[in-house]
């Protein structure tokens, strides 16, 4: 059932409160180095736990790259297209831009491709579409949390350690 | 509105009963389909019919040329509304009844607005120019279209509503996605990890989807309150009397979000009964929600008293005219049932103990779905029956074909809707267990310490 393709050892947990203090516990131990952690949703105290150290998502710069791209874009098309073929509605003189009729356009593609922008900064930091990604533990996106310690040994003091924090089960990865 | 429910499941019956549930509907599902597939058929049948005799066949002629399928298409638009505030406001508010019926809403949201999108389609009559008409495409006479039109701003719109809808959607599902893959083998392991992108859950692809989650929920928001603003500016920026009247924004957004809320409530109970998920849409999430359809309801009878208000106080003759006859003139039945739909019948959602009455809202609230379509009705065809020359007065009853075509579009949303439901959990697991108590062990050090 439980297919995976890095070396290391993984351990399993029930709870939230367990995994959040080993968490905390290993985090600058070199012997844990690289670890993963792996969690079913996004617990805020995991999400807490995430900030500290990876620092505040880089998303943000995405978001705000492609909003900046949909406001100028939806300005310049129409702008752009009445210059090209200027259009005479209503008796109003060609060549006149109706700039407030364009905040629409700026508006709407500021949301687009800041949404676009937004998915591909998800993509981007969180490393995926990855159609070789590792399932640790199919468990995971059930009810259980786990951390994978890569390089580990089952006999070493790391695997001693994530179970004596309340491991369900701690077994090799090789 | 308290935020704490009682549950008798654990997160660990989350994955096992909703997909389990998904996999077996209750038989009621197959005839929900069939009767859903022969409405769509009789639609198809009648475009069809349209497309190849032409325009003749529907109702439309002078001085009505926006009749039922300008109607659809706000009622439509309308809909899906609920479903990004449901997704995206009520995230922002951190509302957590929402976590069970945000799916649900959104599925919605999106195949509205798809059918929605249909009727522009329907009503331009030869479908396949329609992109030279609607989108800023060279063409033959290297003509652009007019950015100064509101229906130009409304292909915009309607367009990015339902990209930003559908990527709000499918990035939610994407966890999700990833505990089925987890559950199955074979051919279908592969599907389901090729549609959730590898997804593994770290802690990293959590961290980084919250906040893009988020931005996507801040972006969604003015998105929602602008798409209908823009629908409502197709009517309001010309000068007919009865649409020329600078409330129709925020009493249009008002109204989607009331025919929103009413479509999830006339969705999910049955749906809820179908997949047999009484136990994680908890009544106190359904009880939430009509509280939403009444707030929503009340704005819009305000709405509709102070258009009359100004109608009558800005002394314009034309614009009072009409709006007397909308109460006692040729139209006066699409009126009132607007008026009782919309706003008399929802104030019995005042009683606690009727919106813990699921029969009673069901039915009001799908009594509310048919006034809000009489609305858009009320507000297209009254107008444009009498305009400022008495001499191009007209009358206006949608044809068969409007009417076939009207319930072909609610067999095509609910035939979308029902696979959806077949094949995805409609209830988000992976932020149903957010809402859910939390996996802690019972009176440990770190729960001394941490709380």
């Amino acid at each position: 059932m439980n297919k995976v393709r890095n070396n290391g050892i993984i351990a399993i947990y029930r709870y939230l409160d367990d995994v959040c203090e080993v968490v905390e516990s290993i985090e600058k131990r070199d012997d844990f180095r690289d670890h993963e952690v792996i969690s079913p949703t996004s617990y805020h105290e995991l999400i807490h736990i995430a900030e500290k150290k990876y620092g505040v998502s880089q998303v943000r710069w995405f978001t705000l790259t492609g909003a900046l791209t949909g406001v100028f874009t939806g300005f310049a098309m129409p702008l752009w297209m009445d210059y090209d073929w200027p259009l005479v509605v209503g008796g109003k003189t060609a060549g006149v831009y109706s700039l407030p009729a364009y905040v629409v356009f700026g508006f709407e593609l500021m949301i687009l491709l800041g949404a676009i922008a937004t998915i591909l900064g998800m993509f981007v930091m969180g490393r995926f579409p990855n159609p070789k990604a590792t399932i640790f533990d199919t468990r995971t996106t059930d009810d259980r949390f786990a951390i994978f310690v890569p390089g580990a040994s089952i006999d070493g003091q790391q695997a001693k350690l994530l179970k004596e924090f309340g491991a369900e089960e701690v077994y090799s990865t090789t | 509105m308290s935020d704490e429910f009682v549950w008798d499941k654990t997160v660990s019956d989350v994955n096992d009963g909703i997909l389990k549930a998904t996999e077996k509907p209750h038989p009621s599902f197959y005839v929900a389909l069939c009767l859903s597939l022969t409405f769509l058929i009789i639609g198809i049948i009648a475009w069809g019919l349209q497309i190849t005799y032409g325009m003749g066949t529907s109702g439309l002629n002078a001085p009505v040329y926006w009749g039922t399928y300008i109607t659809n298409f706000v009622f439509w638009v309308g809909i899906g509304h609920a479903g990004t505030l449901i997704s995206a406001i009520l995230f922002l508010f951190r509302a957590k009844w929402r976590n069970s019926i945000n799916r649900s809403a959104e599925a919605m949201t999106v195949f509205a607005v798809i059918t929605a999108g249909l009727f522009p389609l329907i009503h331009v009559g030869r479908v396949w120019l329609a992109a030279y008409w609607m989108l800023p495409l060279p063409n033959t006479n290297n003509l652009w279209v007019n950015f100064r039109s509101p229906l130009l701003w409304d292909v915009f719109a309607i367009s990015t509503y339902l990209t930003v809808s559908l990527l709000f959607w499918y990035m939610g599902l994407v966890p999700d996605i990833a505990s089925m893959r987890d559950r199955v083998k074979g051919y279908k392991r592969a599907m389901f990890a090729f549609l959730s992108f590898g997804w593994t859950g770290t802690l990293r692809q959590w961290h980084h989807y919250e906040a893009g989650y988020g931005f996507l929920a801040a972006l969604a928001t003015p998105l929602v309150l602008s798409v209908h603003s823009i629908v409502s500016w197709d009517f309001a920026m010309s000068v007919q009397p009865g649409w020329h009247t600078t409330i129709f924004p925020p009493y249009f957004v008002a109204g989607a979000i009331l025919s929103g809320c009413a479509m999830v409530y006339t969705l999910v109970l049955p749906f809820r009964r179908m997949f047999r998920m009484e136990g994680f849409i908890r009544p106190e999430h359904l009880e939430a929600l009509i509280k939403l359809t009444l707030l929503t309801s009340t704005i819009v009878a305000y709405a509709y008293g102070i258009e009359f208000f100004v109608a009558w106080y800005s002394g314009n003759p034309f614009e009072w005219a009409i709006f007397v006859k909308r109460a006692i003139g040729p139209y006066s039945f699409y009126f009132w049932v607007m008026v009782f739909c919309n706003c008399v019948f929802p104030l019995v959602f005042w009683s606690k103990k009727v919106r813990n009455n699921q029969t009673i809202c069901f039915i009001v609230c799908v009594l509310v779905n048919v006034g809000m379509w009489f609305e858009r009705y009320n507000i297209i065809v009254s107008s444009l029956v009498e305009d400022f020359v008495p001499g191009s007065w007209g009358h206006y009853e949608p044809s068969l074909t409007e009417i076939a075509i009207t319930l072909g579009s609610f067999g095509w949303f609910f035939t979308w809707l029902l696979i959806f439901c077949r094949f995805f959990p409609f209830v988000s697991m992976s932020e149903l267990k957010l809402i859910m108590p939390k996996p802690l062990r019972p009176k440990t050090k770190y729960n001394e310490v941490k709380g």
